[in-house]
């Protein structure tokens, strides 16, 4: 019988994932922590307006108030060192394979023959640290594989490596 | 421009097979007509009935009016401009004055032609033909739509996509098809020895149609329309209705009460009335072609829908069942393929309307093979599962509570306030109990099975072979209580299938099961 047969012959609990081998960046702890301060300053900043201008609101935004400051300082302090400790990913032989998130933590694989596209992209912070983002996608709308963190040149040439496996595979990837 | 657009049109010289055809020049007449008949309430208000026109009754009138001429200059331009034209290997149109666009499908892309026409087509003999191909509808851009053709040339397009076999049209037995609908109906039919029958109309379907949120809106939208039309006569419903219902005397509660049961009423039966429309004469079909072979439905009393869904694109099949009719066995059927959208307002992908469990499944035994996998039996998931829902439903509760705390105790907000609050407990605790019970997931022969869902329990088969990522997932919450999300991914239908909280000893064993081959080299034996 072919493989995924003889996993059930198996005990279920002597298998799992092993985790991916490589790691991101350090300076991805910066991006991470950089890009919470700016967007959950901009929501605080709102949120304390609207507690200064209008009256009337204020009895109901205390609550809210102490919520979001407390969640940006964790944002900003706790998120990016924990993330640094479970983001990894591996381009294998037949598929790309990633693990990432924080509270809840994800763990990825998509296939080789599956690729349709492959971007290394950046955005403004990123650019500022020499960081990428590998990004994958496959036909699933939701299926696409986001490698964050990844030095530029490594983002880089990672893609280009991907991008002919891509074409090597066959048929129209859905 | 030719007069003669209906018998192929221009022929491109160096193309000698295949030609370039039009459309029919009746979809200008019969988008005419249209506005001619949405203006003739005002026409007959204010000829018959002495009504002295007024702008602000009429003006929606001199909106359509407006829209009317302005459209038929249009389809007269498109009519003129489009051309469309079949080759061995591609489907093009050419349409547009100003931005001239090119666009060609290839053959093989096709998954779905959906020949639609509302009665004002079908009087004039049109059709207006769909055709679906994937990347189109992911990509949000329109799809390859001609609108219309003449009811003969749509059918030729749809035979020659489809490849169908050729066969004689009056060669089986039509008995079971009624007058009105022979024409649009014998080729299906006729084709009968590959033709097999899945389902067809049964009235008392129409008992599942009835309830739903959408009654209210419907009455809603019945009502406004009634009173707006009334209006236009100079007759005002609510003094009219006052005759029955003195509204001044009823107060808020009454008239709420009113509203909820006469509204639920009216709309149920405007519901009612409304499937009869829409799914007289419904049948699910296979139909076998040279290559492949096609779902099809046809439906519809006045306007009239076919819809062929290439099988070999088709991954899955889902039904959802709602909470509050679960008594009943009430069911909603979807496939899974690529290149329908499900954000289509008459639900391509709907292959049954709504309807009992049973009909439901035996029809996914038909399409998905016997056994089908929506059926068996599938294991309650691991008592923590229920555990992380009573924990959610607490602390949506308590953030709830959370928020009101400071205003009720400040007595900005009256006590009750906190009291709703709190009565949301006991309910959510009861959903969470009603979520755990829908769980369910399983590995049956070439499917993946999945089963979640709080108001509205939803069942997926996806074949194994299509799911393109896996994802497990796991919260800090989930850790602690050992298990784990599995989602699989694939192109077809809602892109994301979820598994909630499987065993995290089972679930990396589920999701090497799920998809085959996928995960294998990631996986290790653990000490």
């Amino acid at each position: 019988m072919n493989s995924h047969d003889d996993l059930t012959n198996n005990t279920n609990d002597l298998l799992s994932l092993r985790l991916p081998k490589l790691r991101v960046e350090r300076r991805a702890m910066l991006w991470w922590a950089m890009r919470s301060a700016i967007i959950g300053g901009l929501i605080l900043g709102a949120v304390v307006t609207g507690y200064v201008l209008y009256e009337p609101a204020q009895v109901w935004l205390v609550v809210p108030l102490i919520v979001i400051g407390l969640t940006l300082i964790v944002k900003v302090l706790v998120e990016p060192v924990w993330r640094y400790s479970v983001h990894r990913w591996e381009i294998g032989q037949f598929a790309s394979y990633a693990t990432s998130g924080w509270l809840v933590r994800e763990w990825r694989v998509s296939p080789m023959s599956r690729i349709q596209t492959v971007d290394a992209v950046r955005g403004p912070l990123e650019q500022l640290l020499g960081l990428a983002t590998l990004r994958i996608t496959t036909a699933s709308s939701y299926g696409a594989v986001k490698i964050v963190g990844l030095d530029y040149t490594v983002a880089q040439e990672a893609a280009s490596r991907l991008a002919v496996v891509a074409e090597v595979a066959e048929g129209d990837a859905t | 421009m030719s007069a003669d657009i209906s018998h192929g049109g221009v022929a491109e010289p160096n193309e000698d097979v295949d030609q370039w055809r039009g459309l029919s020049i009746r979809v200008v007449l019969v988008d005419f007509v249209k506005s001619l008949v949405t203006l003739s309430p005002a026409v007959i208000a204010v000829l018959v009935f002495d009504v002295e026109p007024k702008f602000n009754t009429m003006w929606p009138f001199l909106v359509f009016g407006a829209w009317g001429v302005l459209s038929a200059v249009a389809d007269i331009i498109r009519w003129l401009f489009t051309r469309y034209r079949i080759t061995e290997t591609e489907v093009e149109r050419r349409t547009g004055v100003i931005v001239r666009k090119h666009r060609s499908v290839r053959r093989d892309r096709i998954r779905s032609i959906d020949t639609h026409a509302k009665l004002r087509h079908r009087l004039a003999g049109l059709r207006i033909v769909t055709i679906g191909a994937g990347q189109q509808t992911n990509a949000g851009e329109a799809a390859f739509v001609l609108d219309s053709l003449a009811r003969r040339d749509a059918e030729l397009l749809r035979q020659e996509l489809l490849r169908e076999r050729a066969s004689s049209p009056f060669d089986a037995d039509l008995s079971y098809v009624p007058d009105g609908e022979a024409c649009d109906l014998s080729d299906g039919a006729a084709q009968s020895h590959h033709v097999e029958v899945f389902a067809r109309f049964r009235p008392h379907w129409v008992l599942y149609n009835m309830f739903s949120v959408w009654a209210y809106l419907s009455a809603a939208g019945l009502l406004w329309g009634a009173y707006w039309l009334a209006s236009t006569f100079g007759v005002n419903l609510i003094v009219v209705s006052s005759r029955w219902v003195n509204w001044d005397q009823q107060g808020w509660v009454g008239i709420t009460i009113i509203g909820l049961i006469g509204g639920g009423l009216f709309g149920a039966l405007s519901m009612g009335v409304n499937f009869f429309l829409g799914y007289w004469n419904f049948e699910l079909t296979r139909v076998h072609t040279e290559t492949t072979s096609f779902l099809r439905t046809r439906r519809g009393l006045l306007s009239t829908r076919e819809v062929s869904r290439d099988e070999s694109r088709v991954r899955g099949l889902s039904i959802s069942e709602p909470l509050l009719w679960r008594w009943i066995t009430m069911t909603d059927t979807n496939l899974m393929t690529t290149g329908l959208s499900i954000w289509d307002w008459e639900q391509p992908s709907a292959i049954l309307p709504r309807g009992p469990r049973g009909i439901a499944l035996d029809v996914s035994a038909r399409v998905l093979g016997d056994p089908s996998p929506l059926a068996v039996l599938l294991p309650r998931h691991p008592r923590a599962a229920l555990r992380r829902r009573l924990w959610w439903a607490t602390a949506v509760t308590g953030i709830t509570i959370g928020l009101v705390a400071v205003p009720v105790a400040t007595q900005t907000t009256p006590q009750w306030v906190l009291w709703l609050a709190l009565a949301l407990w006991p309910l959510a605790l009861l959903l969470a109990l009603v979520a755990y019970r829908a769980l369910g997931h399983a590995i049956v022969g070439d499917y993946v099975v999945m089963r979640s869902g709080t108001m509205n329990r939803t069942t997926s088969a996806l074949r194994r072979d299509s799911v393109s990522t896996i994802a497990i997932r796991q919260s800090v919450l989930q850790r602690r209580l050992d298990v784990c999300t599995v989602a699989t991914m694939t192109s077809a239908g809602w892109s994301t299938y979820e598994a909630p909280d499987v065993a995290a000893d089972e679930a990396t064993v589920f999701a090497s099961r799920a998809a085959p081959g996928l995960v294998e080299e990631f996986l290790v034996t653990r000490p």
